[in-house]
């Protein structure tokens, strides 16, 4: 078909489209598709089949939200090259914002800053110094580890054993803990 | 989304849509709406201040100031109607550079004769902040009526868009502005009224790819 015909008869199924006609608009926006698809093509060599279907779906989209700024007078193919033009330069924006936002990483270098969570393997201490450890701290404190975090007992059972408070339980958990951080640390 | 599937779904929901006027066209509604208020804002603020139309009109500087400012807010309103149409060259946009240019050496002119006539003195500057609140005033509905009818277009140059609209509108309060401003001297026209147009246009031109913007998918398949 001669360009300037299939133009002439682009810009008419616009102006039905534009009355209301669905028909029109349909075989409009097939018409379409594949010239877009081609225009996507040429102008962003480098993008894989899916983002040109992206991309010409955003022009018709487009089209469609500013179908009333047809002027049936004037040229239909200026019209829907100057959108596919535009939308096309904002999908690259988008593309350089996303690109300029985003860091590609195999593997996460690090979870939290702290040193302690950043190391390469799991290291474990001394059990025979935890046991001497645990062994030199005051009776309330060595019972409410043992309890709690050895045989991991629950609070309630822990206290029913031992005929302590859930409180005392706590406190004195707590405070062992501290001492035998601060007593591993010294050793090591 | 299949593009094809989508196709259908477009073209099932069409329904009839209202084209938009040519540019042109537009810029008259928009004066016939603007102009009156325009007027109506000069005249409630110089209640009290009459005005010598006849003998303003004589003036050679205030008629070649007033028409380069009437001709900047028409070339700036019909670029910025132009703009949202797609297919238009993009030099429209520079439609208001020639009576912006006009306007500015007019100015630079008045400023030359102020200092020829009164020296130093005559380009002496100070602000009348009484003058602010009517200037804002009389912008507000010419610009409301702009954004409103330039939202109906395609967002192609946001920025450009709205600092044209902008331009138009500071161009013609200024036309209004200046009625009652006749005794200022050129360099105090020059600094704050040409500087408002300036920073207003700047402004807008900043903002405006928040106020335009492209209708969202979920938006188009209701319409």
């Amino acid at each position: 078909m001669d360009p300037s015909n299939d133009a002439n008869s682009l810009g008419k199924l616009m102006r039905a489209a534009q009355d209301g006609d669905s028909a029109a608009y349909l075989r409009l926006l097939q018409a379409l598709a594949p010239l877009l698809r081609q225009t996507v093509r040429q102008r962003r060599k480098f993008l894989q089949p899916c983002d040109v279907e992206d991309l010409v779906q955003d022009i018709l989209l487009s089209l469609h939200t500013v179908r009333a700024t047809y002027d049936p007078a004037r040229p239909f193919l200026p019209w829907i090259m100057t959108i596919a033009h535009h939308r096309l330069a904002d999908g690259s924006r988008r593309q350089m914002r996303r690109a300029a936002n985003e860091i590609l990483v195999a593997e996460y270098p690090e979870t939290f800053p702290d040193d302690s969570t950043n190391r390469g393997e799991t290291t474990y201490g001394d059990p025979e110094a935890l046991h001497r450890a645990i062994g030199r701290l005051p009776n309330g404190q060595r019972r409410a580890i043992e309890m709690l975090k050895l045989r991991e007992m629950s609070l309630k059972e822990a206290a029913a054993a031992s005929g302590m408070s859930v409180t005392a339980l706590k406190v004195a958990a707590h405070r062992g803990m501290n001492n035998l951080r601060k007593s591993l640390s010294v050793e090591a | 989304m299949e593009t094809s599937r989508l196709i259908h779904q477009l073209a099932d929901g069409t329904r009839p849509v209202r084209r938009l006027p040519a540019p042109w066209r537009r810029v008259e509604i928009w004066l016939a709406i603007s102009l009156p208020y325009v007027a109506l804002v000069v005249a409630a603020h110089s209640m009290g201040m009459p005005v010598d139309l006849a003998k303003l009109l004589s003036e050679r500087q205030f008629v070649v100031e007033e028409l380069a400012t009437l001709l900047t807010a028409v070339a700036a309103a019909t670029a910025a109607f132009c703009s949202v149409v797609p297919g238009y060259d993009r030099r429209v946009l520079l439609l208001p550079l020639p009576p912006l240019a006009v306007w500015l050496l007019s100015l630079g002119a008045g400023c030359v004769n102020d200092w020829v006539r009164r020296g130093a003195g005559g380009l002496e500057l100070h602000a009348d902040w009484s003058c602010l609140p009517p200037a804002a005033f009389i912008g507000i509905v010419p610009m409301l009526v702009l954004v409103v009818m330039l939202r109906r277009g395609a967002p192609l140059y946001p920025r450009a868009t709205l600092a044209l609209a902008a331009l138009a509108v500071a161009a013609l309060g200024n036309l209004g502005l200046r009625v009652y401003h006749v005794g200022d001297a050129s360099i105090v026209v020059l600094v704050w009224h040409f500087g408002a147009v300036v920073v207003l246009s700047l402004v807008a031109g900043w903002i405006g790819r928040r106020l335009l913007t492209w209708k969202t998918a979920g938006n188009t398949t209701a319409s």
